[in-house]
C-alpha cells in the first residue's frame, strides 16, 4: 500500500491510497480519503483511522487491509518523506 | 470430490443452479474488462443465469487492480516495446501480466446466495474449491492459499480476485501456463525480490507455471477444468446476446478507454 500526502499549513491538503488491496464498494477509497483530508498533519495513527472509520459507508469491507494500516502508511508519508506542498 | 472446509449443503448451492459456459474468441483485454462488468451486472439483475466465462486474450496486456497507482506499478516504456496494452479492472488486488498463449482465465458470475454466511475471504476459496479439484486430477499437488492465491507444493499458480455489484459476485481468476519473467521485469515495476503473482507478482512466492506441472498443452488443461466444472456443478453452453455484446462494447469505448478510468490513481 502506498499513500501519497500532501500537506498545507499544519493539515492534509490532499491524499491519495493506493495498492494491491480489495475493498467493498469501490466508491469507500474516496471515503477514506475524505476522511484525511483536513485532518492535522500531526494528528496520530488512532485518530486519522478513526477519521476514516467514520466517514466509510454502514457495510464497507476492507479485505486483507484496515484503516489502522492505511493511517499507519499516511503517518509514514508525513514522518518520512518531504510532504508535497500542493502548487 | 468434496472439499473438507465447505459442508456439504454448502457445496450443493451450485446444483441449485443452472450454470451457463461461454468460451470467448480472442478478444481485447479492454473488452474483457467490460464484458466482465456488464455480465456481473446482467447475472445481478436475474437477465443471465450464472456463468463460467474461460477468457481468451487477443493481446499481450498488464492489468491493474481498481486501487492501483499506474506509475507504481507499470513501466509504460518497457509496455510499449512489448505491444502491452495496460488496462484497469474493476476487481482490487495486484497487476497481471498476461501473454496470450501465457495465460489461463476464466471468470464466474453469480448470485451472491452462492456465498451467503461466508466471509470474504472464505468465498475465494469456496468459488475455487472446483479448480483446485480440477488442478489435482491433472496431478498438480494445488491448493488455496488464503486470500486469493491458487498455489501448489512446486509455487503459485495464479491468483483471484472478485468484487460485489447489486446482489451478484465477479470472481475471476489468472494462471500462469508459462511466463517471461525477463519480459514481465520489463513491463512491471516489480521488487526483484518478489517474482510473480496473479499471473504475475506477490511477496516471496515463486511461480511455478503449469505447462512445467503437468507438461500438457494449454488448451487441454483448459478443457480439462471445464469438464471438472461440468461434472460437479453441470454446464450449459451459452453466447454473448446481442444486448450483451452491444452493452459491453459501449462501456469499453465509455469507460475502459477513457483515460480518466486508467488514470484513477495515476
Amino acid at each position: 500500500m502506498v499513500a501519497d500526502v500532501a500537506v498545507e499549513g499544519d493539515k492534509i491538503a490532499a491524499a491519495t491510497i493506493s495498492g494491491d488491496f480489495f475493498l467493498e464498494p469501490e466508491t469507500a477509497l474516496a471515503d477514506m480519503v475524505d476522511g484525511l483530508v483536513g485532518a492535522p498533519a500531526d494528528a496520530s495513527e488512532a485518530e486519522l483511522a478513526e477519521r476514516m472509520d467514520r466517514h466509510l459507508p454502514p457495510g464497507a469491507a476492507l479485505i486483507g487491509f484496515s484503516t489502522a494500516s492505511v493511517a499507519t502508511a499516511v503517518r509514514r508519508a508525513i514522518d518520512e518523506n518531504t510532504p508535497r506542498e500542493l502548487a | 470430490m468434496t472439499d473438507a472446509r465447505f459442508p456439504p449443503e454448502m457445496l450443493e448451492r451450485w446444483l441449485e443452479h443452472d450454470w451457463q459456459l461461454l468460451r470467448d474468441a480472442p478478444t481485447p483485454p479492454m473488452l474483457h474488462m467490460a464484458i466482465d462488468e456488464v455480465l456481473t451486472l446482467e447475472v445481478a439483475a436475474r437477465r443471465r443465469k450464472p456463468t463460467l466465462r474461460v477468457w481468451e486474450w487477443s493481446s499481450n496486456a498488464v492489468i491493474l487492480g481498481r486501487f492501483q497507482s499506474v506509475r507504481n506499478e507499470v513501466d509504460m516504456e518497457g509496455a510499449r516495446k512489448h505491444d502491452v496494452t495496460v488496462t484497469r479492472r474493476i476487481t482490487g488486488g495486484g497487476a497481471m501480466f498476461v501473454e496470450p498463449a501465457n495465460t489461463i482465465t476464466y471468470s464466474l458470475y453469480a448470485p451472491e446466495s452462492l456465498v451467503r454466511g461466508l466471509s470474504f475471504v472464505d468465498s475465494y476459496a469456496f468459488l475455487d474449491a472446483w479448480v483446485v479439484a480440477g488442478l489435482r486430477a491433472l496431478g498438480v499437488d494445488a491448493f488455496y492459499q488464503p486470500i486469493n492465491d491458487l498455489s501448489s507444493a512446486g509455487g503459485k499458480i495464479g491468483g483471484a480476485a472478485q468484487t460485489r455489484r447489486s446482489g451478484a459476485v465477479l470472481h475471476h481468476v489468472t494462471m500462469a501456463y508459462d511466463m517471461n519473467p525477463a519480459k514481465m521485469l520489463e513491463v512491471l515495476r516489480i521488487g526483484r525480490e518478489k517474482l510473480s503473482d496473479k499471473g504475475s507478482v506477490s511477496a516471496n512466492r515463486r511461480v511455478t507455471p503449469l505447462s512445467q506441472q503437468t507438461q500438457m498443452p494449454r488448451e487441454a488443461i483448459v478443457d480439462s477444468l471445464v469438464e471438472t466444472f461440468d461434472d460437479r456443478y453441470g454446464l450449459t453452453s451459452s453466447k454473448l446476446t446481442p444486448a450483451e455484446q452491444a452493452a459491453a462494447e459501449r462501456l469499453r469505448r465509455d469507460k475502459f478507454e477513457s483515460d480518466e478510468w486508467l488514470y484513477l490513481l495515476p
